[in-house]
């Protein structure tokens, strides 16, 4: 069994990860932005195959625990190809609107281009924006989701302000990301996942082992629940929780603007 | 994650049927963004059904909801008789909060379902494979009706013997009358045991 590498914890203000590298700040954003122009075409086969399907469960989860209601105005942002964005767009209504906003176009292209294809037309706008400097006004979203997108962004908590600002006071912010398993087995097995199969998955079914290696890494790199919980307070959320999904491999945090 | 994956289903299930079955569009026209959230007790969560383009979204958000049934599986099927419900929620088995009339709509479109199982399955396994899938479906059924009436049977069977056990207050007297005998004759027996005693204690003494 190949043990993940030990990831290089010596970042700065002026360096940041990519995996386990260390890169200089500015350079992580076209990196990652590498990253998704090579898998976007192959991104929901290879979710599907990685995930064994699971993670149109956990993106259930999000939706059931989002409160939406007809009407609502959400931000689905790093949406990708639009899973997330789908659902609430039927939950909303036409009263409604659902705002997808990813940072790379080659997954806002290919998230656009499916939903079209679904129908799903009238209550949805396509934003390419960065997380960190959201584009819109302050207090406009009821729900703002990020799902499996925090992790790849530069400055997080630049990212959870600028999410604070933009929603509503009574507005929610849940946030799904793999996280850190509750158990050391499922822990181990994980890594020995992540770190031989899916590496060798990528490269045979995207044809980019790299990639998937990085977001293996990523993973391991990505802040802990309780870290997490913690940012999301700093940045002004109240009420503030997370569940573990399948053990904590993922978890949902979401947290409140009063 | 057992209501994501239920709510998965059903939402599969649902979408299917509607695209494949005769159904009322009118009625499915007329719950476009109505949700109807079924609370079963059994399951310990809610199942949020709303209609949105002609097609169902199954989830668990019942924030959104126009009707709210809290009930078990057991009283779910007397739902369809309308004369019982005020007694289901007399009887505390059944409360309904929010819109009536979206859950009787709901009711109103699963009625008009007409969906021809048969003729589906035939289209993806072949007519002569359906026919005997039909077949075993109705050989099936009556071997489990026949099971069930057996079972009946045998159960108030049991329960007949099973009062015949019971001991009744003649059989309890003569059971009474009967010890007091016994014990009368086991009272004799001891004083013959003694006199006999007696008498060889005595012949001993002679000796």
């Amino acid at each position: 069994m190949s043990q993940p590498h030990q990831p290089n914890d010596n970042s700065s203000n002026d360096s940041t990860h990519f995996g386990y590298q260390t890169v200089k700040t500015e350079e992580k954003e076209s990196k990652v932005a590498g990253v998704f122009h090579s898998v976007a075409q192959q991104y929901d086969i290879m979710n599907d195959l990685m995930s064994m399907g699971i993670h149109r469960l956990w993106k259930r989860f999000t939706i059931d625990a989002s409160g939406v209601r007809p009407g609502n105005k959400v931000l689905d942002i790093a949406g990708g190809t639009g899973d997330l964005t789908a659902k609430f767009s039927k939950l909303v209504g036409r009263e409604g609107k659902v705002i997808l906003a990813d940072i790379n176009s080659s997954m806002l292209d290919v998230g656009r281009t499916k939903l079209r294809d679904k129908g799903l037309v009238q209550n949805i706008d396509y934003v390419q924006a960065n997380a960190e400097y959201l584009p819109f006004e302050d207090n406009t979203f009821d729900i703002v989701t990020i799902a499996f997108g925090l992790r790849n962004v530069t400055n997080k908590e630049r990212a959870l302000a600028s999410m604070y600002r933009v929603l509503k006071p009574g507005g929610r912010l849940l946030v799904l990301e793999f996280s850190k398993p509750e158990h050391e087995i499922i822990n181990k097995l994980y890594d020995f996942y992540s770190f031989s199969v899916l590496p060798k998955m990528g490269e045979l079914v995207a044809k980019d082992g790299d990639s998937y290696k990085y977001l293996a890494e990523s993973i391991r790199m990505h802040p802990d629940q309780e870290t997490l919980k913690s940012m999301m307070e700093e940045a002004g959320f109240e009420h503030t929780s997370y569940k573990n999904l399948t053990d904590g491999i993922v978890a949902l945090h979401k947290g409140y603007k009063f | 994650m057992y209501q994501q994956i239920l709510c998965s289903l059903i939402e599969k299930i649902a979408n299917g049927v509607v695209n494949k079955a005769e159904i009322d569009r009118s009625v499915l026209a007329s719950l476009e963004q109505k949700t109807l959230s079924l609370e079963l007790r059994e399951l310990g969560f809610p199942i949020c059904c709303s209609v949105n383009e002609q097609r169902f979204v199954i989830t668990g958000v019942v924030e959104r909801s126009d009707c709210t049934i809290s009930t078990d599986i057991k009283s779910l099927k007397l739902l369809q008789k309308e004369q019982q419900l005020t007694e289901l929620i007399r009887q505390e088995q059944l409360d309904i909060k929010g819109d009536i009339k979206v859950a009787q709509q709901f009711a109103q479109l699963a009625e008009s379902f007409n969906f021809d199982w048969g003729k589906e399955l035939s289209n993806h396994i072949g007519d002569v494979p359906a026919y005997k899938v039909e077949q075993l479906q109705i050989w099936l059924k009556s071997k489990f009706s026949f099971a069930q009436q057996q079972i009946k049977s045998d159960a108030s069977e049991w329960l007949v013997h099973e009062k015949n056990l019971l001991v009744t207050l003649p059989e309890l007297a003569v059971f009474s009358e009967q010890v007091q005998s016994v014990k009368a004759d086991l009272a004799d027996l001891e004083q013959r045991i003694a006199t006999l005693l007696a008498d060889h204690q005595a012949d001993e003494d002679i000796k």
